[in-house]
């Protein structure tokens, strides 16, 4: 009988190990083929290459793409210009490990986190942009961001993925970028209460009381709800930007802004506040869509909110539903040290990022796709579609929509998504461009908190991705860190007093030295200092 | 030994042939995987194959053992599901035993119906309905400030010392009308002859019950509670991932959550098996320990 066993235990073992053995040629810089078309840098490769039909396949870590192709204005005017069909495919972080253990890759990859373990490990299974641009398509490097390859350039060199909506410095200091964070409030209670000045905690205090005596329906003070994986909403770092809360202290070292006295200071209002009933207690146990439902419906007087972008959707319906109850930005509550607002949006590292593979069956095809939608051919398409057909240019050489695609786009938001799928093709796509480019009516729910927000963006690249890498003892215990600073922050803001709260923020501290917490520091200086050579700061 | 075999073997053989793409489904989907857990005693990371990853020995069990946040884990998973054995265990026997003596009729149809209506719902509907329902606006504080018990509205999902009876009690709720479902097959195979004679005798209800209808489900009872103990330290997944919020984690942190966020969420896959895997040994000692325990009270075995 043991026998038996062992006999089908070995069975079992190699039907497992012969499976798991990787197939298909790898394609490596080194060996690749001329290319079949004169290379030139200052044409892009794609208006020389007459190969037909290629075809590629295109892995999005993401279910919710639309895996649609060739149907929509976008994607069929990209099958025209470049002679190429793609096969999406989708999944979630179970399916991209399949791909990657099984060895059997897409020609594509596009993943959400530029720091993951298969991010740094990209020189196993992709190849190099610069490299493949020299080889096929040289013209990639006149519409690549020179910054954003070098902020994704491995310890090997190599740059490999793209990221998308990656801002440089020079984005933000020519202020096209929109802010998405700000203290929001609906605009007939402010007048009633006759615009009062939110900026002090005894001012904020006093305005919140008058609005829970004048709109009882209404929950005066809300934020982003907390997430139980340490996220904490809009009350974390967005609040402490508001704030102005610095980056980095004096030394120019990793500055705990959690710690932060302004900061502090304000918690212990939002306590105040909570033990007046003024933020309702549904907001540390309400999910991010109650949330949007609740700001839909206006039952929040004032929101520190958080992605404005994201909250659009739902700020639109507020609006639709009534005008007056409209929420504005106002400036809320002020830094008792003087300092200034420094909103925060995508820095170099942008938001998904995109990978050739070293599985690719066209890499020619797969360069001439990067260069084609970072070029302004592929920012127009992917903007605001196609010339003549969804858009026209003005006399001031600004793109506009034809009347009937802003009509659909209010009314009938799925059809327009799906046969126009402007803003929806993500991947190279740059956050000021449509604002740069184009003269569209701004959506009146939205309009007003982006201008506020104007002037007040400060880029954060310095602390860009400085936490531990995944799967060390230091990532492992910022995990529990931060798990607890949810816990904390939200426990201090529903503190019965002041001698609760200072415990909590005791217990916090003491938690932070028993976890290693300067382990996690020493790592965050050290990739600062990394940041700092890459910024040449 | 060996001929009698071929011999069964071959008047079974219509039968054998049935089981046939079970067992091959077995294989491919249960039994396989197995080697996966190799990665418990290696450094994996998603680049990694299986094989090549490093070596690391115990290492990954070490650190779970010495992480404070897996203990309490472990403490969360085993309070709330003994409390579900306690609770979600019994609770359908006495529904079951309670719909069996109801009258045939609209009525019994329709307890049975509502009763299992829940089952069908995903843990991500009951979840928005439980936040909504016990918020400070929600269905449960408007009836308890109504009947006088609450001056104050309270939001119960944000009070860590209230979550394991939510948990039990919401489980139980979505799932004692389903569990019946086996004790009323059963009910409904005891021979009526023998309530029949019981009655002549003159036993009155409850003895009928406690000496007709729970000695002959005694069996069905004893194999369901060894597959309840076996899932003892699993399966509240969820459920947690809908309620945790962070003022509740401290007590709504399960081992299968736990394992969700540091693999999935943090990409620590090997440190996820090492926790997995101790998790399925120990729930196997626990299926084993109740199956011999069972088989002494009851004198027959499940297996």
């Amino acid at each position: 009988m043991r026998k038996n066993v062992m006999g089908f235990m070995s069975i079992v073992g190699f039907v497992m190990i012969s499976g798991c053995s990787s197939s298909g040629a790898e394609v490596s810089i080194d060996d690749l083929e001329e290319a079949r078309y004169e290379i030139d840098p200052n044409t892009p490769a794609w208006q020389v290459d007459d190969e037909e039909n290629v075809e590629l396949t295109w892995y999005v870590n993401a279910e919710w793409f639309d895996r649609a192709y060739g149907e929509d204005v976008i994607t069929k005017k990209l099958k025209e210009d470049l002679n190429l069909d793609i096969t999406f495919i989708t999944g979630d972080d179970s399916n991209l490990n399949t791909l990657f253990s099984g060895g059997d890759l897409p020609d594509l990859i596009t993943i959400f986190d530029g720091q993951s373990q298969a991010a740094l490990r990209a020189p196993t299974w992709a190849l190099p942009l610069r490299e493949l641009a020299d080889h096929y398509d040289p013209y990639f490097h006149q519409v690549a961001q020179e910054q954003t390859l070098d902020w994704y350039q491995l310890e090997d060199g190599y740059t490999y993925g793209y990221p998308s909506y990656s801002n440089t410095i020079d984005d933000y200091q020519a202020d096209i970028i929109p802010g998405s964070d700000a203290f929001i409030i609906r605009e007939d209670i402010y007048e009633a209460l006759g615009e009062p000045d939110l900026s002090t905690p005894e001012q904020f205090i006093t305005s919140l009381q008058q609005m829970k005596e004048a709109f009882p329906d209404v929950v005066p003070f809300a934020f982003r709800g907390f997430g139980s994986d340490g996220d904490v909403g809009s009350i974390g770092d967005t609040f402490q930007n508001h704030l102005g809360v610095p980056i980095a202290d004096e030394n120019g070292d990793w500055y705990n802004r959690n710690l932060d006295d302004s900061y502090l200071d304000w918690i212990r209002t939002f306590n105040e506040a909570y033990q007046l009933g003024l933020i309702s207690d549904d907001n540390f146990s309400d999910d991010n869509t109650v949330f949007e439902e609740k700001v839909e419906r206006g039952q929040y007087g004032s929101v520190f909110a958080s992605g404005i972008a994201q909250l659009s959707g739902s700020l639109q319906t507020n609006v639709a539903r009534d005008p007056d109850q409209r929420y504005i930005a106002v400036d809320g509550p002020k830094n008792p040290n003087g300092n200034e607002p420094t909103l925060n949006q995508a820095g170099l590292s942008g938001w998904t990022v995109t990978y050739i593979t070293n599985k690719v069956s066209d890499p020619q095809k797969a360069i001439q796709l990067f260069t084609y939608l970072l070029s302004d051919e592929g920012q127009y398409l992917t903007t605001f579609g196609v010339e003549g057909e969804t858009f026209e240019f003005n006399e001031n050489g600004k793109a506009v929509l034809h009347e009937e695609v802003l009509q659909m786009r209010n009314d009938n938001p799925e059809e327009y998504k799906k046969s126009y799928r402007l803003g929806e093709f993500w991947f190279f796509g740059h956050d000021g461009f449509a604002l740069e480019h184009g003269e569209n009516e701004a959506s009146i729910a939205v309009d007003q908190i982006q201008k506020w927000t104007k002037g007040k963006l400060k880029p954060q690249f310095l602390i860009e991705n400085i936490n531990p890498d995944q799967g060390t003892a230091e990532a492992r215990s910022l995990v529990n860190i931060n798990s607890t600073w949810a816990t904390t922050l939200a426990s201090m803001i529903r503190a019965k007093d002041d001698a609760e709260f200072d415990r909590l923020l005791g217990e916090y501290e003491t938690f932070l030295e028993t976890n290693n917490f300067a382990a996690v520091e020493a790592i965050r200086n050290e990739k600062m200092n990394e940041n700092r050579e890459r910024l040449g700061l | 030994m060996k001929p009698n075999f071929l011999k069964r073997y071959k008047q079974q053989l219509p039968l054998q042939l049935m089981v046939i793409p079970g067992v091959i489904f077995m294989i491919i989907f249960t039994y396989i995987p197995i080697y996966g857990i190799v990665v418990a005693f290696k450094s994996f990371s998603v680049t990694d194959t299986i094989s090549s990853a490093p070596w690391v020995g115990l290492n990954n069990f070490k650190i779970a053992f010495s992480d404070p946040f897996f203990w309490s884990a472990v403490r969360n998973t085993l309070a709330i599901s003994f409390l579900k054995l306690l609770i979600g265990f019994t609770a359908p026997i006495l529904l079951a035993i309670l719909i069996f003596e109801l009258k045939a009729g609209l009525f019994k149809r329709s307890v049975q119906t509502i009763s299992y209506l829940p089952h069908f719902l995903s843990w991500i509907v009951v979840g928005g309905m439980l936040t909504s329902w016990l918020s400070t606006t929600g269905l449960l504080n408007s009836f308890l400030m109504t009947i006088g018990i609450l001056d104050e509205p309270r939001n119960f999902l944000v009070e860590a010392q209230s979550y394991w009876m939510i948990a039990v009690l919401s489980d139980v709720w979505k799932s004692v009308g389903w569990g019946t479902i086996i004790y009323l097959a059963t009910m409904a195979s005891i021979d009526p002859t023998y309530y029949e004679a019981a009655k002549i005798d003159g036993a009155t209800k409850l003895q009928q019950i406690w000496h007709i209808t729970l000695p002959l489900m005694s069996f069905i009872i004893a194999l369901m509670f060894v597959l309840a103990v076996g899932g003892l330290l699993g399966s509240n997944l969820d459920q947690t991932l809908v309620l945790i919020n962070p003022l509740n984690a401290s007590r709504a942190e399960v081992i299968d959550s736990y394992v969700y966020k540091i693999g999935l969420v943090q990409g620590d896959f090997s440190y996820a098996t090492a926790v997995g895997l101790a998790i399925s040994i120990i729930s196997l000692i626990l299926v084993i320990i109740t199956h011999k325990i069972t088989k002494k009270l009851n004198n027959r075995s499940i297996f």
